[in-house]
């Protein structure tokens, strides 16, 4: 017997899942109040349509915003700190341990200082994914190959050429892989920011509907959420593909039919 | 590209210094005080010359290379290059390859080595005529497409030798280029520094730790004491050229080695 394709096996958990939503529902196993089925949670999405569309709007918006913060600030900080070692000595390990802080407990301050507002999920779910931004980005500086360093000082590169065509694309990986984590706690920040004090958004939605009672509504909000990080994901792991061909050795095969010389050579043998 | 035909003829000495060292001490100023790792070096580097330094671990042959580079700055003494003190890299005077190959993985290997040449801002033609044709220099035609991490270690360090030439300096130094190559493969890439080192008549300064290597390669030798690093002996190797894997079974081969070897022990 031939072992399936992984990707085979992922559609099918998948259809297993989705099929596991429809039938407990519907025979009873699970009550609609728990677990309302795959098609009700559809219907409702399609009827109020709208509804959700604004909430999604406002969330959308509100995670751009915080996005935008959290990359900014959190490269910026990063680089400072990675690349200055008087600031990374003070001020790293404080970082890095508030990290580990569960920020959401700041959140009331946020609502207090900025209002219930797009403004205060914004702020705060800028903060919420500004560390691992940051923390990565440090972390990709400093752990620069100093012989890239030296060999492109030895070529008469002066320091913003260092910047700019050693420290900078060395650190991409890095930084790349703090912004992916950065911009899924962005969405969990707007989304936990909304589903506490808000009056908009797809957060809302589901605290509102799930005092109500309205579990339909409430799971069609929780797909909504769960389909956009999703998408961010798929998003942001392609970015870090096309980004980083060269670590990858899927154009491997291309390059070399491409680069196969027109009279034959022998190839080195080191 | 100058092409120098008749070698043995070229390489009597004495010929114009490429490369003067004079009188170079350096002391380092590290955590644990004072390091004395050079003392009053002296030595010139004729022009069209291979030259190599051996000498017992920490001695200091690294350090001076990157004096010679301008990476560093000595304490004390002048490092002449052309005729012109070193103070900074200069890569139209010095071409240097380390023992990593050091090759920025983002970049092709056609890209590795015009990255010199882009740090001048050079007419992109001019780049990519000048990268490939060290490319086929290094006999590495047909691979300028690829990434390093496709390339094999012997491939990696041709890349390297081939940006350290691209913009065809008098001089180049080599740190233990082969250093992390297996021992085939360091006698491949020997021999073949030898055909590109003729090919193009640079000055070669070159460190190693191996006796074979040195002998191999070299017009002379120079042997270091252990720190602080001074030059002990000067140890000319008169094999004639182009040198053969064969000679290295000869009793003069073994003879050259054997006193580099007990001029090392002394000086460890
Ligand atoms: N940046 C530094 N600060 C303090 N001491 C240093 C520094 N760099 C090198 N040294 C010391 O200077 C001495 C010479 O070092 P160097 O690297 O030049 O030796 P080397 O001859 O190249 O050794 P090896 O054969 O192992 O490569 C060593 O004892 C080393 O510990
Ligand atoms: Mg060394």
């Amino acid at each position: 017997m031939t072992r399936p394709a992984p990707a085979t096996v992922r559609w099918l958990i998948l259809l297993a899942l989705l099929v596991f939503w429809e039938l407990m529902p519907r025979t009873g196993l699970i009550p609609e109040l728990f677990l309302p089925s795959m098609t009700s949670t559809l219907r409702v999405l399609v009827a109020d349509w709208r509804e959700y569309a604004e909430a999604l709007m406002v969330t959308l918006y509100e995670v751009g915003f915080a996005m935008l913060i959290a990359c900014g600030f959190g490269i910026l900080a990063g680089a400072l700190v990675g690349g200055l070692a008087l600031l990374r000595n003070l001020l790293l390990p404080v970082f890095s341990s508030l990290y580990a802080v569960p920020i959401v407990i700041l959140y009331p301050i946020f609502t207090a200082w900025f209002g219930i507002g797009s403004e205060s999920k914004i702020l705060f779910a800028g903060v919420y994914g500004f560390f691992p931004v940051m923390l990565s980005t440090a972390a990709g500086i400093r752990t620069i190959d100093s012989q890239l360093l030296l060999a492109a000082r030895s070529m008469g590169a002066t320091l913003p050429q260092q910047i700019v065509r050693v420290i900078i694309p060395a650190s991409i990986p890095t930084v790349l892989t703090g912004l992916r984590l950065g911009g899924a706690l962005t969405i969990i920040g707007v989304v936990v920011s909304e589903m506490l004090t808000s009056a908009a958004g797809i957060g809302y939605l589901v605290t509102r509907y799930r005092t109500i009672l309205d579990s339909a509504h409430v799971f069609g909000a929780i797909l909504m959420i769960l389909l956009m990080s999703i998408l961010f994901d798929l998003a942001a792991r392609a970015i870090e593909r096309r980004t980083l061909t060269w670590q990858t050795a899927g154009r491997r095969e291309k390059e070399t039919r491409e680069a196969r010389p027109a009279t034959p050579v022998a190839a080195p043998a080191a | 590209m100058q092409h120098v035909a008749n070698l043995s003829a070229s390489r009597a000495e004495p010929a114009p210094a490429a490369v003067a060292v004079e009188g170079v001490s350096h002391v380092y100023d590290g955590r644990e005080g004072k390091v004395p790792a050079l003392e009053d070096i002296s030595m010139t580097v004729g022009a069209g010359r291979f030259v190599v330094i051996v000498g017992p671990s920490g001695c200091g042959k690294t350090s001076l290379l990157m004096m010679m580079a301008g990476l560093r700055r000595q304490t004390e003494g002048a490092i002449l290059c052309a005729g012109r003190p070193i103070l900074d890299p200069d890569p139209d005077r010095v071409g240097v390859v380390f023992q990593e190959a050091s090759l920025f993985p983002w970049l092709t290997a056609l890209d590795n080595i015009e990255f010199p040449l882009a740090l001048r801002r050079a007419p992109r033609e001019e780049r990519r005529r000048r990268a490939t044709e060290m490319l086929n220099l290094v006999g590495l035609q047909g691979f300028g497409a690829r990434y390093p991490h496709e390339l094999s270690g012997g491939m990696k360090q041709r890349v390297s030798i081939a940006r350290g030439l691209v913009q065809d300096p008098p001089v180049l130094l080599m740190d233990e280029p082969f250093a992390a190559l297996d021992e085939q493969t360091r006698m491949t890439m020997g021999h073949e520094l030898l055909r590109i080192w003729s090919q193009t008549g640079k000055t070669v300064v070159f460190i190693t730790h191996s006796l074979t290597e040195a002998v191999y390669l070299a017009d002379e030798v120079l042997v270091m004491s252990a720190r602080p690093g001074r030059i002990i002996d000067r140890i000319l190797i008169t094999l004639p050229r182009p040198r053969t894997y064969e000679m290295m079974a000869t009793d003069v081969f073994g003879r050259l080695r054997d006193r580099i070897w007990q001029q090392i022990r002394k000086a460890a």
